[in-house]
């Protein structure tokens, strides 16, 4: 049985290495082998991204070599996927190697397409790569006061990201003292502050609160970088000094290629996570088209049941869970309090009151990743 | 039978003093718990919640490997333990004895001469039994693959 | 051609119906209808906000059991 994984993000390391454990006897005895296909030799804690813009964080502790990740029993390529022969059960990769499967797992994650909305490359600070959040940072520390103007992009991964990020700048700003000096003003794409409700119900006072202008229904149309301006399809217009933006998000360009769903996001079965059409292929993570967060919390819990489901197809013949959809979300408000939600298909989330402590369990979480990742915690 | 002899009021009292007293140690620990809280840092909370993934993911690496677990079960018997404790002894013993003894002229005379001393006979047969053992366990290590 | 494309958001919370929509909005032609299934209540007159506003047309809007069930075609 050969088991190909497709990516070694949060969703594939975690599937990868859960497996690993469960199938030990079997892959001991050759009946099984697993075998990842990375873009890089690097895995990258993402979430920290948001701390390495307020300069909480530095960029090289976000990153672990993926082989010290992985279970010594996994074969480890750093070959990205070329083309996906999911007729022939093979896929092809960038060096020209053919790899051949019984079951294939694609968790390729998703990419950011700021290129999408005219102007945002060069008008918008954002925090979704490594160069942008030490850009951004600095930006940030040059800031002496103005108007600070945040936009949401769609898709866009980490929903809780934009509320996070206006909840940062402003304790950042009123840490240096110029709190006064910054004019704050949050779009959100749809007719409340957050998808959420019971987000959008605690943030929204929140935001009257510290001071925090917002606009809803406000769909990121075009920014006019020479003017400084950024506009809506929805028709209204925001001037800005500095402007933060959560770009849109894409699969990956390789998924649209080979016409394997809309947007890069694949087909998935809500329940079982098997691709629509291919009961040998499962999806994870940002990959799928499910209406459920573009999260690493996702993808963690979708990995935990695919790799329960594939090795209990090895053991007993048959899978043993669905997916619930369960998401659990660290929400940062600000740089000391924290709250989280936790929903699944059939549970809306039910909001606490943030406090320190949970803000320390996510600055512990930020540390625990890694044990995470390894299929421990 | 005190108690029978102690008025209502009297008990009373008692209760309310265990109380305070109870009180005043929950308060204590309150104040623990809460310079504690105020004594963590980001940082600092960081660091533990490092060290205690890094903990248990070592943790979790050696007790999955097999051989290690052998090895601490061999080791975990009383002759094991001698026998490292004596080869460990002989060890600096060695040492202390080639620091000061002078550097070997060569020729076959001196193997002669230290071939003759008990002592090195002992030392020859333990190696040659050693080398018999060991080599069977070699053998083994490369016919099952290390299981 | 224009194409018809369900968009099943029953029972989710997060990214939620209406953010859903406006993804496949995005990345469907103009001409197309889209018919989004939503068991959130708020569907019925969130959708209509945000296609009124930003211009698009509003094709049908009815309940059928639990779930909601919105045509729209994209216009622009």
């Amino acid at each position: 049985m050969r088991i190909l994984v497709v990516g070694g993000g949060c969703g594939g390391t975690i599937l990868a290495n859960n497996l690993a454990r469960r199938l030990a006897n079997e892959i001991r005895n050759r009946k099984v082998r697993i075998t990842m296909l990375s873009a890089s030799d690097k895995h990258m804690y993402q979430p920290g991204l948001l701390y390495v813009a307020f300069g909480q964080m530095m960029p090289d502790e976000l990153y672990r070599d993926q082989l010290s990740l992985l279970e010594p029993c996994i074969e480890f390529h750093v070959d990205p996927v070329e083309a996906f022969h999911l007729d022939q059960n093979k896929v092809t990769t960038n060096s020209g190697k053919t790899h051949e499967y019984d079951v294939l797992v694609i968790a390729t994650g998703s990419r950011i397409v700021p290129e999408e909305v005219p102007g945002l490359v060069e008008g918008s600070e954002t925090f979704y790569s490594e160069a942008a959040a030490v850009k951004m940072f600095k930006r940030l520390r040059e800031f002496e006061g103005g108007k600070v103007a945040i936009v949401v992009g769609v898709p866009h991964k980490c929903p809780i990201a934009p509320v996070e990020v206006t909840f940062s700048l402003h304790d950042y700003f009123k840490t240096r003292g110029i709190r006064d000096k910054v004019h704050i003003k949050y779009h959100y794409p749809i007719g409340r502050i957050h998808t959420i409700e019971n987000v959008a119900k605690w943030a929204k006072p929140e935001f009257d609160r510290i001071g925090v202008e917002y606009e809803t229904l406000f769909n990121v149309r075009e920014v006019d970088v020479e003017n400084q301006v950024v506009k809506s399809e929805e028709g209204t217009e925001t001037e800005y000094d500095l402007l933060i933006s959560i770009p849109p998000h894409r699969g990956m360009s390789v998924i649209e290629r080979d016409k394997m769903g809309d947007g890069g996001w694949i087909p998935t079965d809500r329940y079982k996570l098997t691709m629509e059409g291919h009961d040998n292929v499962y999806v994870l993570g940002d990959t799928t088209n499910l209406p459920v967060s573009k999260t690493g919390s996702a993808a963690h819990f979708e990995a935990e049941v695919v790799a329960e489901n594939i090795a209990s197809i090895i053991k007993i013949g048959t899978p043993v869970r669905d997916y619930d959809g369960k998401v659990y979300c660290f929400i940062e408000a600000g740089h000391d309090r924290a709250t989280y939600a936790m929903f699944n298909y059939e549970n809306p989330p039910d909001l606490k009151a943030p406090n320190k402590s949970m803000h320390w369990f996510k600055m512990s979480y930020n540390k625990m990743y890694w044990t995470s990742v390894r299929g421990l915690l | 039978m005190t108690a029978q002899t102690e008025s209502p009021q009297t008990a009373t009292a008692v209760d309310r003093d265990e109380l305070a007293h109870e009180l005043e140690q929950l308060s204590e620990l309150a104040t623990l718990v809460l310079s504690a809280r105020d004594a963590l840092s980001d940082d600092i909370v960081s660091r533990i919640a490092q060290a205690l993934s890094e903990g248990i993911t070592l943790l979790d690496r050696l007790t999955r490997n097999e051989g290690l677990m052998r090895l601490l079960q061999v080791l975990d018997t009383p002759e094991s333990q001698h026998l490292l404790h004596g080869l460990s002894t002989a060890l600096a013993k060695m040492s202390r004895d080639i620091s000061i003894s002078p550097p070997a002229k060569g020729g076959l005379a001196g193997v002669v001469k230290l071939a003759m001393e008990p002592g090195t006979q002992e030392g020859l047969r333990s190696l040659s039994l050693l080398g018999k053992y060991w080599s069977d366990s070699m053998r083994e290590l490369h016919r099952t693959g290390g299981k | 051609m224009s194409e018809f494309k369900t968009i099943d958001a029953r029972n989710t919370f997060c990214p939620g119906p209406l953010m859903e929509l406006i993804t496949y909005m995005k990345q469907a032609q103009v001409g197309d209808t889209l018919e989004l299934l939503s068991t959130d209540n708020g569907t019925a007159s969130d959708v209509p906000e945000w296609i009124d506003k930003v211009g698009h047309e509003m094709i049908s809007s009815e309940k059928v059991g639990d779930v909601w069930h919105l045509k729209v075609r994209k216009l622009k």
